[in-house]
């Protein structure tokens, strides 16, 4: 829009602004009353008007906060440390698992290379059919 | 956290243009202040512990789906009228729905002022809200929110759902066409 534009509907908005003032006073207190009524409905601000006084309260009144005192840390502490012992034994166990693995897949293979196969392999029926399909 | 005194303040402000806002969409005074009241409650229930300086568009936005909540509840109460108008059958011709015979204008609103005395200033004003009135209603909730409601463009496309240039395009075209209205009745700003 160019200024001309503009200035026109800056001179639109300036006699509507006038003809705002004309509004009838029946209309005026009826928005007067839909305000009241709007502000009486108002949405509580519940999450802070709680919280603050709780942790005011749990801290004395010199209004230190939570977080800025040294006690604090060993209370991150006490969260953070059984939180990092967890994983870690998680991690000890999954390493733990997969050698144990390893190690028995290498028990298998050498057993098949050297010949020392269980009975037991003998008498299963795919072994066998799998040793006549080989001797053929 | 908008306080209750912040809160009012803004209600206050803005409750004036609001009425006449949703006025010239509506063309009911009465359905007006329903709408406005209708917003200023939403407002205050769902978004009354947003901070003051996000009022105005939350505001907006809530006004204008009210306004279109409204044309949709009269679409459908128009729907059931015509469907059962016509179950009654042609018995009185003079029971046809016509919407020119059932527009009255209310006492005190803005149609009803008439346009005798054209030289006075009051005859004025109300001829320019008559061609606010009149524009078509994209073109003037474009217009009012930009150059009324002081919203920028990108807050007035959020608020219609459309884009910028659409924006753009609306305010210009309702600029051009009350220019030409108010011109062809004698009128210079």
């Amino acid at each position: 829009m160019n200024a001309k534009e503009i200035n026109f509907a800056y001179r639109v908005r300036h006699a509507l602004n006038e003809n705002l003032d004309q509004l009838p006073a029946a209309t005026g207190s009826r928005l007067a009353a839909a305000r009241q009524l709007a502000l009486s409905r108002k949405k509580p601000d519940t999450g802070r008007r709680v919280l603050l006084p709780r942790l005011a309260a749990a801290h004395g009144s010199d209004g230190a906060g939570f977080f800025s005192r040294p006690v604090s840390w060993l209370g991150r502490m006490s969260v953070a440390l059984p939180v990092v012992i967890v994983f870690a034994s998680l991690v000890g166990m999954y390493q733990a698992e997969k050698r144990q693995h390893i190690v028995d897949l290498a028990e298998i293979d050498a057993m098949v290379l050297t010949d020392e196969l269980p009975l037991n392999a003998y008498l299963d029926h795919g072994f066998n059919a799998y040793l006549a399909q080989q001797g053929e | 956290m908008a306080s209750d005194k912040e809160l009012s303040d803004f209600l206050q402000s803005v409750e004036r243009r609001a009425f006449k806002q949703a006025a010239f969409a509506v063309r009911r005074d009465e359905s007006a202040l329903d709408i406005v009241q209708d917003a200023m409650i939403k407002l205050a229930e769902k978004y009354g512990d947003k901070p003051a300086a996000e009022l105005p568009l939350l505001f907006q936005r809530i006004l204008q789906n009210t306004i279109h909540d409204y044309f949709r509840r009269e679409k459908v109460r128009n729907t059931w009228v015509t469907l059962f108008s016509g179950l009654r059958g042609n018995a009185d011709d003079s029971d046809q729905y016509d919407v020119l015979e059932t527009f009255e204008a209310e006492e005190g609103s803005m149609a009803a002022e008439s346009s005798e005395d054209k030289v006075s200033r009051d005859q004025v004003l109300n001829a320019i809200d008559d061609e606010v009135q009149k524009l078509p209603g994209r073109q003037r909730e474009a217009f009012l929110l930009r150059y009324w409601q002081d919203m920028d463009v990108a807050e007035t496309a959020a608020i219609m759902g459309c884009s910028e240039g659409s924006v753009k395009t609306h305010c210009s075209r309702a600029t051009h066409t009350l220019a030409h209205a108010l011109k062809s009745r004698g009128i210079r700003l």
